[in-house]
């Protein structure tokens, strides 16, 4: 069950990732991009429709992620202290904390993105949305390091 | 147009109470209530285990507080976001927006901060 449990939430964080990144990139790539090039075909993606599955989808990663947290806590934690791995888990404490904070943003990212109001600056729905991607490239990179540490034999 | 108003500093505010009131718990341990995942047990408030005979007794009952310190940081914050929502527009339009990042990237430091203990093994 926490296997399949496990894998559910990496997918889920796999789909997140490619949303949040694509939308952080379109925002920060430059609006005068040539047409043709890379950033220029990210830019003609419109980023606010990103906005609604990307909340979506880290309401259920984050969901998933602390049913989860429990099979953590009491299967693999005790291994990886016994092991020695404490910076390994500080990283993890880490993620775990950017995640619930990043979880309490959903609602203003939400509005930034599909409710913008024209004296609003810009730059806090930058901010939110690279703030949301850091969060989500360190909950992916550091639940997968955690996750395969005895695979890689540190 | 007045409740999308209010919804909007609702939201303003929770996300940024959140990250403060987060970072609060975090640092003085008030998690609003603690899970023995091995035991199937919720508990109100924050146990730590006081075993100095068997100390491997909260090695084989294994506590978790994140759920409880996220708890106690959700509840705050909505007192919080349900105060800026019913006060005036005026009494929070001077507020600089830019505390919507900041306080989330100052809290997120905080947590590093918080953390490296573990870094100190």
């Amino acid at each position: 069950m926490a296997t399949a449990l496990l894998i559910g939430h990496g997918l889920v964080a796999v789909a997140l990732l490619g949303a949040l990144t694509h939308q952080t990139l379109a925002t920060w790539a430059p609006a005068h991009a040539r047409p043709g090039s890379f950033f220029g075909r990210f830019r003609a993606v419109p980023s606010a429709a990103f906005a609604n599955a990307i909340v979506v989808l880290y309401a259920i990663s984050a969901i998933l992620g602390a049913v989860v947290y429990p099979y953590f806590r009491v299967d693999v934690r005790p291994a990886l202290e016994q092991a020695g791995h404490w910076q390994a888990l500080g990283l993890f404490d880490i993620k775990e904390h950017f995640a619930a904070i990043g979880l309490a943003l959903l609602p203003a990212y939400w509005l930034c993105w599909r409710q913008p109001r024209a004296d609003e600056p810009a730059r806090a729905r930058t901010a939110l949305t690279s703030i949301l991607a850091f969060i989500v490239w360190w909950s992916f990179l550091i639940g997968h390091v955690t996750n395969n540490i005895k695979g890689f034999g540190l | 147009m007045t409740s999308s108003q209010s919804f909007r500093r609702f939201a303003f505010a929770y996300g940024m109470a959140f990250a403060v009131l987060y970072v609060v718990a975090l640092k003085l341990d008030l998690a609003l209530f603690t899970v023995y995942p091995s035991l199937g047990v919720v508990l109100l408030g924050t146990h730590h285990s006081r075993d100095v005979v068997a100390p491997a007794l909260a090695f084989l009952a294994p506590a978790m507080y994140w759920y409880g310190w996220a708890a106690t940081a959700a509840l705050g914050a909505l007192m919080f976001a349900l105060i800026a929502a019913v006060v005036p527009e005026r009494w929070t339009r001077r507020l600089w927006q830019g505390w919507l990042w900041v306080a989330p990237v100052a809290a997120m430091a905080a947590c590093v901060y918080l953390t490296m203990p573990w870094f100190r093994y």
